[in-house]
């Protein structure tokens, strides 16, 4: 305390600068987060702000900044004119569906990738690098006839195969990496005790990798549950439409005169955030090693 | 009748018998060794190698061959038609005017995400209080769905009441048709981009400062440089190579953007926003004109393939200088 307070004495004059200098930092920095954080915030603030406000207040010259009067009302409406419910169980098998399929199919060939020293290994692991530039617009003439033969429209197994093949190969990327620096040794041990690779999988190398597994079933969970061209075109019925494609009927359909519903498609949009929201508080820090660990080697 | 030799001799070929034929059943046992390693390589890599030919490699192929057929799915015979549907396009202005703003649109992005996260990311790697608390929530715009973000604005967009135009009237005293204008559709769907995909880029930087050793920065003081300096003669070649990594993903990417546009603008006005994909789709689910569709996806993919080239071309040079 006593040589802190004689240090901070000692040149008065460029203490001072300093001090001010330091302040102007200070300020700069809480004006800049302060800012950062309107400009994140603020478009979620607007869509909850219009799903809990009535209708007629949504429609005033100048706009309402403050919720004035509460109401469920649009959830009611929305609940009462599309199956939402039916969407939202239709999401949650799509999202995780994929989620599954993608992390065990990903998991597999990452094992044979990184461990399997094979000819041809890093031809396969670009192969399905470059497969991730092909755009998936590109694709769907194609399968819709395919799918259209096979009777895969509007069923589950369909789109989740369509789905979980998309976000493979990212999966393949972050784990392979993974795998490489899980000490080889562990593995020899339990082949020497004759564990067969099957039961060696299960019983050894998952539960090493539990935490990146967790992380990506979590990242490929919000990457489906966000997904919107697979089942826009491969899911047309009641039975099999996502909440995107229900949230994008709504927005797109023509209006008459009365302008779009602002009141139902906000609340349609924090139905199927809410769920995302919660994924990523709970898991936000899994969610950030998962997402740079890919992108930073 | 038994000569000692001859015993000998008959137990030295016994012996080398047996060696032959212990090592012919190594081989055998090795390459039994080898037959199981590969049926092991062909099951490990079976679901992922078919999921991609299923529903990458296969269509993609079946796409190059329609780009050349004229295919309406509800009147089934496909018809050769060679390179019309190439032809075509030349004077389509809706597959003209898709070209130039997809390109326009995702380079503007892409740099504005560029430049905007390496910005966020140095703000997010100082200390300040709730540092933690603000981090996560920079992952909400990359986490909601771009349906939701592209509803979102478009709402404030709105010209009547929307949020934006009645901050504007406050403070500067005019109001924009945002989405019904040529340029000012243009400049709303590409800011929504930024919008949504610019906390993700500073995620990623963010990262990468984090492997910033300290030790330069205050070597850096030392010499007297101020934090300006630092950052471009410290940190920026140091993160160079992840920030030419993450702009040439975010390129390729965007090229193949659709919901964004699908959902705030469809397009309009005229064609002022839209971009290849959107049109494929148009073609392909509203004409149900496969083949023409099939052969602006060839568009799209000979575009896809020069930026990914170029881009890899620039990341190679990047390496070598840093």
């Amino acid at each position: 305390m006593a040589i802190s307070s004689s240090k901070r004495r000692e040149p008065a004059f460029a203490d001072r600068r300093l001090r001010v200098l330091s302040w102007l930092d200070r300020l700069m920095l809480i004006l800049s987060v302060g800012i950062f954080l309107f400009a994140v915030l603020f478009p979620f603030y607007w869509i909850a702000l219009s799903s809990f406000s009535p209708r007629y207040e949504l429609f005033t010259i100048p706009p309402r900044y403050w919720l004035s009067t509460f109401t469920l009302e649009n959830y009611q409406v929305l609940a009462d004119n599309i199956p939402l419910l039916r969407y939202f169980f239709n999401s949650l098998i799509f999202a995780s569906g994929s989620s599954v399929v993608s992390v065990v199919a990903a998991f597999l060939a990452s094992y044979a990738l990184a461990r399997l020293r094979f000819r041809g290994a890093d031809l396969v692991f670009v192969g399905f690098l470059v497969s991730i530039a092909l755009p998936q617009i590109g694709t769907l003439v194609p399968l819709f006839d395919l799918y259209n033969r096979l009777h895969m429209i509007n069923t589950y197994r369909g789109l989740i195969i369509l789905m979980s093949s998309l976000i493979t190969p990212f999966t393949i990327w972050i784990l392979v990496p993974f795998i490489q620096q899980i000490p080889v040794e562990i593995e020899e041990a339990a082949t020497i005790d004759g564990a067969r690779l099957p039961q060696m999988l299960w019983h050894i190398v998952v539960p090493v990798m539990r935490p990146a597994l967790v992380t990506l079933l979590i990242l490929n969970f919000i990457i489906s549950w966000n997904e919107l061209l697979y089942p826009l075109v491969f899911a047309t019925t009641r039975a099999t439409k996502t909440l995107s494609v229900g949230l994008v009927e709504l927005a797109v359909q023509p209006t008459s005169g009365g302008g779009r519903p602002w009141h139902l498609l906000s609340a349609q949009s924090m139905i199927m955030i809410i769920p995302v929201l919660v994924l990523v508080l709970f898991f936000q820090r899994l969610i950030i090693t998962g997402l740079t660990r890919g992108a930073v080697k | 009748m038994s000569h000692p030799i001859s015993d000998e001799v008959r137990a030295d070929a016994a012996l080398a018998r047996e060696a032959v034929q212990e090592r012919a059943l190594r081989r055998r046992a090795g390459r039994r060794k080898v037959a199981r390693r590969l049926v092991t390589l062909f099951l490990l890599l079976l679901p992922a190698v078919g999921l991609r030919l299923f529903t990458a490699v296969y269509p993609y192929l079946q796409t190059i061959r329609l780009s050349f057929y004229e295919y309406n799915p509800a009147f089934p015979p496909e018809r050769f038609v060679g390179f019309e549907n190439f032809e075509r396009m030349a004077s389509d202005p809706s597959v003209t005017s898709s070209v130039s703003f997809t390109i326009l649109f995702v380079v503007v992005s892409t740099m504005l995400q560029l430049i905007l996260g390496l910005l966020v990311a140095l703000l997010l790697n100082r200390a300040f209080f709730g540092r933690g608390l603000v981090r996560a929530i920079n992952l909400i715009p990359w986490a909601i769905p771009m349906v939701v973000a592209a509803i979102g604005f478009r709402w404030m967009y709105n010209a009547q009441y929307g949020i934006i135009n009645d901050l504007l009237r406050r403070t500067l005293g005019f109001t924009v048709a945002w989405l019904t204008n040529y340029w000012s559709a243009r400049v709303a769907v590409t800011a929504t981009n930024v919008w949504k995909s610019t906390p993700f880029l500073a995620l990623v930087f963010l990262a990468s400062l984090q492997g910033v050793p300290e030790e330069l920065y205050e070597a850096g003081r030392v010499d007297g440089t101020n934090r300006l300096t630092a950052f471009f003669h410290i940190t920026l070649p140091l993160i160079l190579p992840q920030v030419t990594t993450l702009g040439l993903f975010m390129l390729v990417w965007q090229l193949a953007s659709f919901d964004l546009i699908f959902t705030m603008t469809g397009g309009g006005p005229g064609y002022a926003t839209q971009v290849l994909a959107y049109a494929i789709y148009q073609v392909a689910f509203t004409g149900l004109n496969f083949g023409y569709a099939s052969a602006i996806s060839m568009v799209l993919f000979v575009v896809v393939a020069i930026f990914g080239t170029l881009g890899v071309l620039l990341y190679r040079r990047v390496e070598v200088i840093y």
